[in-house]
């Protein structure tokens, strides 16, 4: 899974069938250093049923991990590679926790 | 999934018999470099290029939508019945041929 933040969204009616009904929100993906969230510079298109907006930081998961928000556990025939699966309102610097457990 | 420019196409002559027929394009994924001016964002990386198939008729220049894996296989087998599995050697393939975006990296949303 992805941390990242929602940066806008895109709109495509020529599209699989199978796609519609989902907004495709673009996400930036995060990374933490000296304790601040920076851009890795990768952007990836995830759907969304959470109801994420522009702004929001959110976790993107991919594969059949994403199908699972979408449908049906079995159903296969969802086309979904990518995610939104929460909205993020917290997280803890990864780098002080470290620290206080002697570092990785 | 992520959001590309279709910069060109491949063709060949041997190949896997499933895919007689199927195009192929040369795609270049954008960069949150490529779609702000954020100063935070680090430069986009050269050479990038992913080869995807593609049904919906894609032309080099247009904005895609590309997703990898199992949802890549079944958009370029749309006649497969629910929970088939896909039969194509395809990792990548367009899904959607995007009218617009909107970009705005600076909004806060708490």
């Amino acid at each position: 899974m992805m941390l990242g933040k929602v940066i806008g969204e895109v709109w495509a009616t020529k599209k699989h069938e199978r796609l519609s009904g989902a907004k495709m929100l673009l996400v930036a993906g995060l990374e933490q250093s000296d304790g601040r969230l920076l851009p890795t510079g990768e952007v990836v298109v995830a759907r969304d049923r959470m109801g994420a907006d522009t702004g929001h930081l959110v976790v993107v998961t991919w594969g059949s991990g994403a199908r699972k928000v979408f449908g049906l556990e079995n159903d296969s025939s969802i086309l979904c590679e990518a995610a939104i699966c929460r909205i993020v309102d917290g997280y803890t610097d990864l780098e002080q926790l470290f620290d206080t457990q002697g570092g990785v | 999934m992520f959001l590309a420019r279709v910069v060109g196409t491949v063709w060949s002559t041997v190949k896997w018999e499933g895919l007689e027929g199927m195009k192929f394009l040369v795609v270049r994924p954008y960069h949150l470099a490529d779609l702000s001016s954020d100063p935070d964002a680090p430069p986009t990386g050269a050479g990038d290029g992913v080869v995807v198939a593609d049904i919906l008729g894609a032309g080099v220049g247009e904005d895609v939508i590309v997703a990898y894996g199992h949802a890549g296989r079944m958009a370029v087998e749309p006649e497969l019945a629910p929970n088939a599995k896909p039969t194509r050697p395809i990792d990548a393939a367009v899904v959607a041929i995007v009218d617009k975006y909107s970009v705005n990296v600076n909004r806060k949303n708490k």
